[in-house]
């Protein structure tokens, strides 16, 4: 029989060694994709109650804090939003029934202090328990915030300023926004309700337009194509010169595509787009082809979901599937057609003109800092995408600054800094003409890089000129350039 | 002559003491960031216990083994200290502790009963065939209409007046004891082989009725009583005797076949031997409904990570039933990887301790009792462990020592007791009536 207990007792060490190594595997080896699976929410209940990281501006402006609760509240803690609607669609709301988004979201670990580089500094905090938590600076400006917010006033729209040379973003704002103060109360019967509301309303307030909802681009797009063409070696300053037209037959078609109020233009790069002849821009992107505008839109960052460190960043699209639809392939060109971008990536397209054609990784967060005031986290700049050549950035900086200067752009000058932009007026329908105002520009100081770079967009103006995006978009992004230069030049 | 076991036992459950009063103390800090109020009262009750169990091993069963009484303390203080802990933080609490401590001094009253009683194990193997038919009752007992209960789908409760009971656990002990006796009397019978079916030598089938009994009463606690676990149990117990006390592979070979074909018809026959096994296999398409009670084990394990949030710092009590089966779970959870591998050391340590004692003992019977009840412990503890990390499918057996419950932990300790027994019994000179009971403790 003792050989029998022997085997029997080689039988159940074995048998403890599965459990031990399955042991490992769920509370180590494997935690994390427990931790990561979407069912599991034991993190956020627990996180909830504990200790949280403030959330400030880079000039200083605290936008989120947790502030403790009586002494007979249900929580310790509660979360609190300072400046209340600014900030919502960038730091987003923290609650325990209807989750968390914006940098509250995507940046959760750093403000419970999960990091490794918050938590385990030394051996010590192996044995010493300590608040971690990791307050956030943001790139964002709050007084540039205050001045988007004021000049878009009650206007549905979208204002996106960044620093072409870094993919910082310095001003994020869309109205209407939302407090979220109310979604992250701790009455949870009456946060629902708000939140209920608040999704249902027509104009999505919760939703950060920003970068998470796409319009078409109208004629700001031309920039995308004008760079197409001089990519492509077609198009030069000088080369072709597009016959002066009021309209424009693409091939396979009969049906002629005219320009605003019927205006007949045409001539170089620099007069097409200076003002934003539509014939002309229709035939460079029928005569360039499919490949080279396809191709030139995704390296601006089209049909691709930007690396923004935001949640649900929004791909803008570029169609690319023409089939040899030339007149679709025309009305593309003008950013019309199935184009649609978000404002956040003709902020960048503008950004990849002003910073020698690179698109930076676009990016909300500056810093990161232990509760000792150490930095542990900073973020340093990223190349996303080459849209261009560094000659041709040079010869689309200088037709952008053109447009400001003689063309459709002139609301955007800003006395003693070299601005510049296009705009873009898409229509959405004749009966009653209503039209989405469009800017993109960027702005610095005369002979260097520009240091902003900035998109504009209004929601559904009345009428249908290309005048619109001038006059109705050019003030608000000129206002917000002109305090980030300001500011810039006090830094 | 074995004082030196004597004396390790008693530090060793001096350390326990120390051990639980720590975990107590930490639970309550973890929980309401204060000591509890009531430490001395609870350090004093926990080390009066353990210590009268101490003084009755010494009295009763002096030279028994020194590490298995504080193995199964450690085992019942951290129990008992994350049933309290579970019980303040549920919604309805309060009352499970109090009856957990209640029934851990009902567990040391039947150890030393247990002591007192059994002076010499030849006894009970006088009265195997009692024990079968008192095995064969307690087993089908839940069956009886009137005072058998189904609680959570499974029909092994009785009730009597205010009391439940588990005639399972009892079961369990009762038929290792027959199983123990008949096979000391049929194992070379058993080990004869003058009968082939196929590849297999076997025995004399008349012989083979009482695997075929054991097979049959396995199925009808699988199928009737719905009980996948302890169905499992005894199989693997009478399995692992009979190979044992024969020495014939075949039998684990035919065991595990007929085993094999068992839960095979049951799996095709009942929907409830399915989902176990979906689950097992894919918790995820349920994890809201069936396979919720695993899932949520899993989350907790994965908070746990090496060393636990701390006890008092998780949220076990999502899991339900965590107090029963599911407690390993809430100390993977508060205790981490460290603390699941010291429960899995405490039993592998007592299957090292049991299974030692069965290789020294006297006679035939002690040695195939002690790895007979040795086995149920170490399996037992394996099954519930394999269920809830998914090592297994779940079948809910409490984790011995543990688990809230009264008939386990009542019942463990009687195990306990019997393997002190036989240990206390092969140490001493061999003597005609093979006991030992006028020798004193030095």
């Amino acid at each position: 029989m003792n050989r029998q207990i022997a085997k029997l007792g080689a039988v159940l060490l074995v048998c403890y060694l599965v459990l031990f190594a399955q042991l490992n595997r769920t509370t180590v080896f494997g935690a994390q994709r427990l931790k990561d699976n979407p069912e599991n929410n034991r993190e956020i209940l627990r996180d909830y109650d504990g200790p949280r990281g403030s959330i400030a501006t880079a000039d200083g402006v605290v936008v989120a804090r947790s502030a403790e609760t009586d002494g007979d509240a249900q929580f310790e803690r509660a979360r609190a939003y300072p400046e209340a609607d600014l900030f919502a669609h960038v730091v987003g709301h923290y609650s325990l029934n209807l989750g968390s988004t914006g940098v509250e979201d995507t940046y959760n670990a750093e403000l419970v202090g999960r990091t490794l580089d918050l938590s385990f500094r030394d051996i010590n905090d192996l044995f010493v328990d300590r608040d971690g938590v990791g307050d956030l600076t943001l790139t964002l400006r709050a007084d540039a915030q205050r001045i988007a917010r004021d000049t878009l006033g009650d206007r549905r729209g979208s204002v996106v300023a960044i620093d072409p040379r870094s993919g910082e973003i310095l001003t994020m704002w869309s109205f209407p926004s939302y407090d979220p103060n109310l979604i992250a109360d701790q009455d949870f019967a009456t946060a629902n309700d708000v939140f209920t509301f608040l999704n249902a309303a027509p104009d999505k307030p919760l939703l950060a337009k920003a970068y998470r909802e796409r319009y078409f681009p109208g004629s700001t797009f031309k920039v995308v194509t004008a760079t197409a063409g001089l990519e492509s070696g077609d198009v030069t300053r000088e080369q072709p010169v597009y016959p002066v037209a009021s309209e424009y037959v693409p091939p396979q078609t009969t049906r002629p595509l005219r320009n605003f109020g019927g205006s007949s233009c045409g001539g170089d790069l620099f007069e097409v787009l200076r003002v934003s002849c539509n014939t002309a821009f229709a035939q460079m992107s029928v005569d360039l082809g499919p490949e080279a505008m396809i191709g030139t839109s995704e390296d601006f960052g089209f049909n691709a979901e930007p690396p923004i460190d935001l949640p649900g960043p929004a791909a803008s699209n570029f169609p690319t599937d023409f089939d040899q639809n030339l007149p679709a392939l025309a009305q593309a060109g003008i950013g019309q057609n199935d184009v649609a971008a978000t404002p956040l990536q003709m902020a960048l397209v503008a950004g990849a003109v002003a910073n020698e054609g690179i698109v930076m990784t676009p990016r909300v967060l500056d810093t990161v800092r232990d509760d000792e005031g150490t930095v542990v986290e900073d973020p340093a700049p990223n190349d996303w995408r080459r849209a261009m050549g560094a000659d041709n950035a040079a010869i689309m900086r200088e037709a952008m600054i053109n447009v400001a200067e003689n063309g459709t752009a002139r609301n955007l000058l800003i006395p003693g800094f070299e601005v510049g932009g296009k705009t873009g007026t898409a229509q959405l329908g004749t009966d009653p003409p209503r039209s989405h105002a469009w800017i993109i520009g960027f702005g610095g100081r005369p002979g260097e890089a520009p240091s902003v770079a900035v998109a504009v967009l209004v929601e559904g103006q009345e009428g249908a000129s290309e005048q619109t995006g001038g006059r109705v978009a050019a003030p608000i992004a000129r206002a917000v350039m002109e305090a980030i230069l300001a500011a810039q030049g006090a830094g | 002559m074995h004082l030196l076991r004597r004396r390790t036992e008693l530090g060793l459950i001096l350390v326990v003491v120390l051990i639980t009063a720590g975990a107590y103390a930490l639970a309550g800090l973890g929980k309401n960031s204060e000591m509890p109020a009531n430490i001395g009262p609870f350090l004093g009750v926990i080390l009066g216990l353990l210590v009268a169990a101490h003084i009755a091993v010494r009295k009763l069963a002096p030279n028994a083994d020194g590490i298995l009484l504080p193995l199964a303390a450690l085992l019942n203080g951290v129990g008992y200290v994350f049933i309290v802990r579970l019980d303040e933080a549920q919604d309805e609490g309060g009352q499970l502790a109090g009856l957990q401590s209640l029934w851990t001094a009902v567990g040391i009253g039947a150890f030393i009963l247990t002591l007192i009683v059994v002076r010499r194990t030849r006894d009970l193997e006088r009265y195997r065939y009692t024990f079968a038919v008192i095995g064969i009752l307690l087993l089908v007992l839940p069956l009886v209409p009137v005072i058998g209960r189904t609680i959570n789908g499974s029909r092994i409760w009785i009730s009597v007046g205010p009391v439940n009971f588990q005639p399972g656990e009892a079961a369990k002990i009762v038929l290792a004891i027959f199983f123990a006796g008949y096979l000391v009397e049929k194992r070379e019978l058993l080990a004869l082989s003058t009968f082939r079916l196929g590849p297999f030598h076997l025995p004399d089938p008349k012989y083979l009725g009482p695997v075929v009994l054991a097979w049959g009463a396995s199925l009808v606690v699988m199928t009737l009583e719905k009980d996948l676990g302890s169905s499992l149990l005894f199989f693997v117990l009478f399995v692992v005797m009979l190979w044992v006390a024969t020495g014939r592979t075949t039998y684990v070979t035919v065991g595990t076949s007929l085993f094999a074909m068992g839960a095979l018809f049951a799996y095709t026959q009942f929907s409830h031997v399915q989902d176990r096994v979906e689950i097992w296999l894919d918790p995820w398409p349920v994890s809201k409904d069936e396979g919720f009670q695993v899932v949520e084990a899993s989350f907790a394990l994965a908070d746990g990570g090496i060393a636990g949030t701390g006890i008092g710092l998780g949220t076990p009590t999502r899991i339900p039933e965590v107090e029963t089966d599911f407690i390993f779970a809430a100390i993977g959870e508060e205790l981490g990887l460290l603390g699941g591998t010291a429960i899995l050391c405490a039993y592998i340590l007592m299957v090292g301790a049991g299974l030692r004692i069965a290789l020294r003992a006297d006679s035939a019977f002690d040695t195939l009792l002690a790895t007979g009840l040795t086995t149920l412990l170490g399996i037992q503890a394996f099954i519930i462990i394999g269920g809830v990390t998914r090592v297994l499918p779940l079948t809910g057996v409490t984790l011995p020592f543990v688990s809230y419950g009264g008939s386990s932990l009542v019942l463990n300790y009687v195990l306990l007791a019997l393997v002190l027994r036989i240990s206390d019994n092969s140490v001493k000179p061999a003597t005609t009536t093979g006991g030992g009971a006028e020798v004193t403790a030095a």
